[in-house]
């Protein structure tokens, strides 16, 4: 594992921006905890299978069938800005 | 009239089928404790009176009419507020969904109100379930009902709190962590985290998907399993429900029970140690066969949570981007009106594991790093696979020590994280897992055991807990919260 950590980048990534005194603290935590889990890459467990459902079942999905889910008002009704029955956000590009 | 301030989920249910009390009147009671102790506790985001005493109505009519009463029919219960119950805001404690209002419920809340329970309200914790004090609430904090100076635990505390003061009768939590089972053991309540998949999370606002599971928190581990049988089952709009039959212990006149030795050593408090010790001497006194097991990878499960818990939030609080709910801040462009809602709307916890998350996550670390915690966690499940080849149930420490101040913990987040030391390896492994108090340290605060089984015997575990509560004789309430201006 590596110790590289850019925390301006990773929030770039996690679009959130960062002040200049959460990125000193957030800095700090973060190597904290990365260090902490270093210990995880000393395991040889190169052939070990991934748990993804920790009983090993396979998600399954439902049969896709028509039913009363939310209707159009109902699915924007917490929508922050909306037109026509359109969410509404400023524009992708300047 | 009966005594309403500790009576039990079963009791209430005999006093409501026998007319010794109304609905309306076990509810206005609910009512008086939540008026009597949020002002000292602020357990409840919201209080849901007006709901309430309507359904209170219904249920008695149904008692009128000579209806069978089933057994939450008219049961006051809290939900924690990451549980969508339609028509009410669910804030997840969190300011980036203030003014969201659920356009629909939870599967395991629309169960709850098929079967007449009335909901008392919903119940405060860590923003977005991130946190073991409830200290990470953008609405502030909950306190410990046996000693308001000290933390509920979390992140499920408000839900804790409400039962251990009597302003519900039981309630919903989640558990990723120990989310429900370490805020019980510090409000001395029951606090039950089922097999992962056997109850829905549907309308559960995710944290850690392969992690999270909703149960129940109450007074005895008898009103935990009515809960736990009400909201559990399999659900086609959860595609990690599982739809597979559960499975039975047959301890016979006696328990074959491990005790962890990883969960006894270092990092738990000597008194702690101590219960436990207690706690297994009266197992043994009864016949019970106690031995010491080993789960060497329990050491690895804080590691391995805080890489898989991290990564999958990163991923399912993508979603709060200012576009279709919650808050939204201003910005030139969509994506720095993203930006800047979520430093907004996020407290510093939830950054914080967003941030590690999106780390472990990114192209050239996900192999080092999230790749092999998966891998660590099969070396876990396979560990507790083994061990119950030998033993029925095992048990543990619910938490390291009893609740601490508020404060404490925050300046360090790896401190607050080995809070949940005992609780995270249960989750890893996807079994059930419960804390039952035990007593009281000499701050008065309480204490608890944990006791696990494998995976899909939550019934066989909750009627053991009844057994272990039964050999325990543990009943106290607390009182200082009642004390405090």
């Amino acid at each position: 594992m590596s110790q590289e950590f850019n925390i301006q980048e990773v929030a770039k990534l996690a679009l959130i921006k960062l002040n200049p005194d959460e990125v000193k603290k957030l800095s700090k935590d973060l190597e904290i905890i990365l260090s902490h889990v270093e210990a995880l890459s000393k395991l040889k467990i190169d052939d070990s299978e991934v748990t993804i459902h920790p009983l090993g079942i396979d998600l399954t999905l439902r049969e896709d069938e028509v039913e009363n889910g939310l209707n159009h008002d109902e699915s924007m009704s917490n929508a922050p800005e909306k037109q026509d029955g359109f969410f509404k956000v400023p524009p992708s590009m300047e | 009239m009966t005594d309403l301030n500790k009576i039990t989920i079963k009791e209430a249910h005999e006093g409501l089928k026998n007319k010794s009390f109304s609905a309306h009147e076990l509810a206005n009671h609910s009512f008086q404790i939540a008026a009597e102790s949020e002002s000292v506790l602020h357990a409840h985001l919201i209080l849901m009176q007006d709901e309430a005493l309507k359904s209170a109505q219904d249920t008695d009519k149904r008692v009128l009419k000579g209806d069978m009463l089933g057994l939450l029919d008219g049961i006051p219960l809290s939900i924690k507020d990451n549980l969508n119950l339609k028509g009410n805001g669910t804030t997840c404690s969190s300011k980036i969904l203030s003014n969201y209002i659920s356009p629909y419920d939870a599967t395991v809340v629309k169960k709850l109100r098929e079967n007449g329970t009335i909901f008392v309200g919903k119940t405060n914790l860590d923003e977005f379930a991130m946190g073991s004090s409830t200290e990470n609430s953008a609405y502030g904090p909950t306190s410990n009902p046996w000693d308001p100076d000290y933390v509920p635990g979390g992140s499920s505390g408000g839900s804790a709190a409400v039962v251990s003061v009597g302003s519900a009768l039981g309630s919903l939590g989640s558990d990723t962590g120990g989310s429900i089972r370490q805020p019980a053991s510090f409000c001395g309540v029951v606090g039950f985290k089922p097999t992962y998949g056997s109850v829905s999370r549907f309308g559960l606002i995710a944290f850690a998907s392969s992690l999270d599971q909703v149960g129940p928190f109450a007074r005895t581990a008898e009103d935990a399993k009515i809960i736990y049988q009400a909201i559990s089952g399999h659900d086609p709009k959860d595609a990690t429900s599982l739809n597979i039959e559960r499975k039975d212990i047959n301890e016979g006149s006696s328990a074959r029970i491990g005790v962890v030795k990883e969960l006894m050593g270092e990092g738990i408090a000597d008194n702690v140690k101590v219960e436990i010790e207690r706690v297994i001497k009266l197992l043994e006194a009864e016949g019970n066969n106690v031995t010491e097991v080993s789960l060497p990878m329990t050491k690895m499960a804080i590691s391995i949570y805080y890489l898989i818990a991290p990564a999958e939030c990163s991923a399912n609080l993508a979603r709060f981007d200012g576009v279709r709910f919650g808050l939204r801040s201003g910005g030139n462009t969509s994506y720095e009106m993203s930006e800047n809602t979520r430093a907004e709307g996020f407290g510093d916890e939830v950054k914080r594991r967003i941030l590690l998350g999106t780390y472990a996550l990114s192209a050239g670390y996900y192999d080092a790093y999230y790749g092999q915690a998966l891998k660590a966690r099969s070396q876990v499940i396979n560990e507790f696979s083994e061990v119950f080849k030998e033993v029925d149930y095992l048990i543990s420490p619910s938490t390291p020590s009893t609740a601490f101040k508020f404060g404490e913990k925050t300046s360090n987040p790896l401190e607050m994280y080995m809070s949940d030391l005992c609780t995270i390896p249960a989750n890893l492994a996807g079994i059930p897992a419960i804390s039952i108090p035990t007593g009281v340290d000499d701050l008065g605060l309480p204490y608890s055991v944990q006791l696990m089984s494998p995976e899909l015997t939550d019934i066989s575990l909750l009627n053991f807990s009844s057994y272990v509560e039964k050999i325990v004789g543990f009943n106290n309430s607390p009182t200082k919260w009642r004390k405090k201006p």
